[in-house]
């Protein structure tokens, strides 16, 4: 901040900065309106959920309308480009949809729960994500972490009577506070060391400033720790298949989405603008980004990625409740995500973006019907599913196409995602004839394997049994309408992908500095 | 001999090590939260003693105000989330809360 | 020539006698009427013996974590009253709309009901229970 008499500077700095806040003025606008709304109508169960859909479509508009400025506000501690606006779409699709999904929740609506708070803290939690996706200074990143996270952890206990959601929640509050506080720790480090909190001044200086190894490593391994605990990486996964079980399907279809879609971005802005070399007077600025040499991050992130990715299909394959499989699934997922994040290049980058576009679709579809049966059936138990896909066939082809794409099978949109991250990978050639076939291999052998576990519900639910002659579920046509608003996504951009390549490809353009 | 940078690490470093043992050994959540608050707690140490000795600038006393702040909103829900937990377990052992394993 | 640990040791040794005499001067000229009740622990009112976990009561507990959280808030007002003269309305009006989104949180707390202290309403015996009625 600079002395008192630039202020007036300052105050036109702020000004500007105000405008470009608009979508974030919005949700908290929203926020507000929201727990005045549940002040006024005790009765409704739903208000707050309707202020909160109308919220996210007023700051989707003006979210749309600066999408293309690329600007610092907040004297550059926050940065509106094209990359925090592609994340900050994703995750506001993800909030609406299931704000959406939440409507049809038999488990929510138990009893006469009330409700408010719930799509309250939804708004509150897409809040902390979008202040993720855009800061630029480790302080905000904390915030904006810890914005997200005090509302999930209440959020997964939602349903607090139920003991297990209970023990959910207390679970991520507990690993959760850990890691951000390790976290926080990793920074203070760094503020020693290069004397910055904004991410550009903390690469200027390590730039210029031949630093202490040892300390820098542990030190960014420790920030790394807290990413890697909000995208459920590896070594850091413990509380996922736990919360995941625990909490309600909706809080968890969000949190394997959302939350580490925000993750994703905050952790490849970390390494775009921290860790980036000042290219040498003349050279061509390539694709590949020039990282500092001292320690080389890529074979860090190349061993999280692969032990995230074997260790979540392998213990996927015993897993008999579905919850807790997706969950396990879901950190593979983030393991071939962060495939794209080791090759710190913009293709591997727009491979994350494209992969995390497939995920949003396909993961919450599949936690959309495994929501429906639990209304169906009371059971989230793989057993239980038996003959399910003969009971409710429209329900049961969805799943299989969610399935089917989360396996990567061509012509569904999970495909086109892996291609682009395995070719990513594949392209990659660095200094000294460094490459990651062995990566790709890794993926390719992790994406045999979850077959079996995918194939695996999908027999369970059309087993020829005694239940094949047991009468047809109702379902509601709503609650059809919206399965098939997650599926025909799903297979519209596995058979035509080019919008959604466009898109990854324009939003690719990160803010380094002034 | 005056009291130096090193002192504040050495004590922050401290700190954060008992703060991390009360973490892993502790069983009561309550302990639990109060190792959580020595973990942050040292991080301010650090923080404020790298601002006043770095002397380069104040942003390490803003990031200890906003520690400060997002320590306390933590505990509060953390509170609330183990009160919760013991109106169902009439306990808050957590190692003997563990419905969630396969 | 005093150190800095020197500074320290000053300041540990004055707190200590500064808490002691307080306690010798007021042995002095208080009187002494011991008793049980009087020798028992003070604790807020709540019997000082037995689990911890079972007696307090849960409002408490709200109470608590309703001043936590508005009373930490003061720690941005300390940087804030630095600069207020400099930076004029913008600084006033920036810190007005944190307040304002504060006491929507407050308002909300009210309206739910959180912050009423429903006390346990004392029986007043009336008198039909001293009177048999049968007569």
């Amino acid at each position: 901040m600079g002395p008192i008499s630039h202020s007036i500077n300052f105050l036109e700095e702020l000004q500007k900065s105000v405008g470009l806040f608009a979508p974030e003025t919005a949700l908290t606008v929203t926020f507000l309106l929201a727990i005045v709304a549940d002040l006024i109508f005790r009765r409704s169960r739903n208000v707050t959920g309707f202020i909160a859909l109308l919220g996210f479509i007023a700051t989707g508009a003006l979210l749309m309308s600066n999408s293309s400025t690329s600007a610092f506000a907040f004297n550059s501690t926050y940065a509106i480009d094209p990359f925090a606006n592609f994340f900050k779409l994703l995750i506001l699709i993800t909030s609406y949809l299931i704000v959406v999904i939440s409507f049809f929740s038999a488990e929510l609506y138990h009893g006469n729960r009330k409700l408010g708070e719930y799509y309250t803290l939804i708004i509150g939690m897409t809040f902390g994500m979008f202040i993720l996706c855009s800061s630029t200074n480790l302080i905000m990143i904390y915030i904006g972490i810890e914005a997200m996270s005090l509302c999930s952890y209440v959020l997964s206990g939602y349903t607090k009577e139920i003991r297990r959601s209970s023990e959910a929640s207390l679970k991520y509050v507990i690993y959760g506070a850990v890691s951000s506080g390790i976290m926080i720790y990793g920074i203070s480090l760094i503020y020693g060391l290069t004397g910055h909190l904004g991410l550009a001044e903390i690469n200027h200086s390590l730039n210029v400033a031949n630093l202490d190894h040892i300390t820098l490593l542990v030190s960014g391994m420790m920030i790394i720790a807290g990413f890697a605990y909000k995208i459920s990486a590896v070594p850091f996964h413990f509380w996922t298949p736990d919360v995941y079980e625990g909490a309600p399907v909706t809080i968890t279809a969000f949190l394997s989405v959302a939350s580490k879609a925000a993750g994703f971005a905050a952790l490849i802005r970390f390494f775009k603008v921290v860790f980036a070399a000042v290219p040498a007077q003349g050279s061509i600025p390539d694709a590949t980004w020039n990282m500092l040499g001292s320690i080389d991050w890529r074979i860090v992130i190349a061993i999280l990625s692969v032990l995230t990715m074997t260790l979540g299909n392998l213990v996927a394959l015993k897993q008999t409740n579905v919850k807790r499989l997706l969950a396990y699934s879901s950190i593979a997922h983030a393991g071939y995500m962060l495939m794209g994040v080791t090759v710190m290049s913009e293709i591997g980058v727009q491979s994350v973006l494209v992969y995390l576009v497939a995920y949003m679709f396909m993961n919450l579809g599949a936690f959309y019907v495994v929501m429906q049966y639990a209304n169906l059936i009371g059971s989230e138990e793989l057993e239980d599913y038996t003959g399910i896909g003969y009971r409710a066939p429209v329900l049961g082809i969805c799943m299989v196409i969610f399935l089917v794409s989360l396996l990567g099978f061509p012509s569904t949109v999970g495909f086109i995602g892996k291609l682009y991250i395995f070719s990513a990978v594949l392209s990659f050639a660095g200094k000294n004839g460094q490459n990651f076939y062995w990566l790709a291999i890794m993926g390719v052998i992790n994406s045999a394997i979850s077959a079996y576990f995918y194939i695996k519900i999908v027999r369970n639910m059309f087993v020829r049994g005694a239940e094949f002659d047991k009468e047809k579920f109702k379902l509601s046509p709503e609650s059809l309408v919206v399965a098939l608003i997650i599926v025909i996504p799903t297979l519209y951009f596995g058979l035509f992908p080019g919008a959604v390549i466009r898109w990854a490809e324009t939003s690719l353009k990160i803010l380094v500095g002034n | 001999m005056g009291i130096g940078l090193t002192h504040y690490l050495i004590l922050s470093g401290i700190l954060f090590a008992i703060g991390l043992f009360a973490v892993i050994t502790r069983r009561n959540a309550i302990m639990v939260l109060m190792g959580l608050e020595l973990i942050l707690n040292s991080a301010n140490i650090n923080f404020i003693a790298f601002s006043r000795f770095g002397g380069i600038n104040l942003d390490g006393q803003v990031a200890a105000i906003f520690v400060i702040v997002l320590a306390v909103t933590e505990a509060a829900i953390a509170l609330a989330i183990i009160l919760n937990i013991y109106q169902n377990y009439k306990h808050i052992r957590i190692d003997e809360i563990n419905k969630l394993k396969e | 020539m005093l150190t800095d640990f020197g500074i320290i040791l000053i300041f540990f040794i004055v707190g200590v006698l500064f808490v002691a005499a307080g306690l010798f001067v007021s042995s002095l000229i208080r009187p002494s009427h011991p008793n049980k009740i009087k020798n028992s622990t003070y604790e807020c009112g709540e019997e000082p013996i037995g689990s911890p976990w079972i007696k307090f009561n849960i409002r408490y507990y709200v109470v608590a974590l309703m001043f936590l959280l508005f009373e930490v808030e003061i720690v941005f007002l300390f940087p804030w009253t630095v600069v207020f003269k400099q930076l004029g309305w913008y600084a006033f009006s920036s810190m007005a709309v944190f307040m304002v989104i504060l006491v929507f949180g407050l308002a909300y707390v009210w309206g739910k009901g959180d912050l009423e202290w429903d006390k346990p309403k004392p029986y007043i015996p009336k008198l039909e229970d001293f009177v048999d009625m049968k007569d």
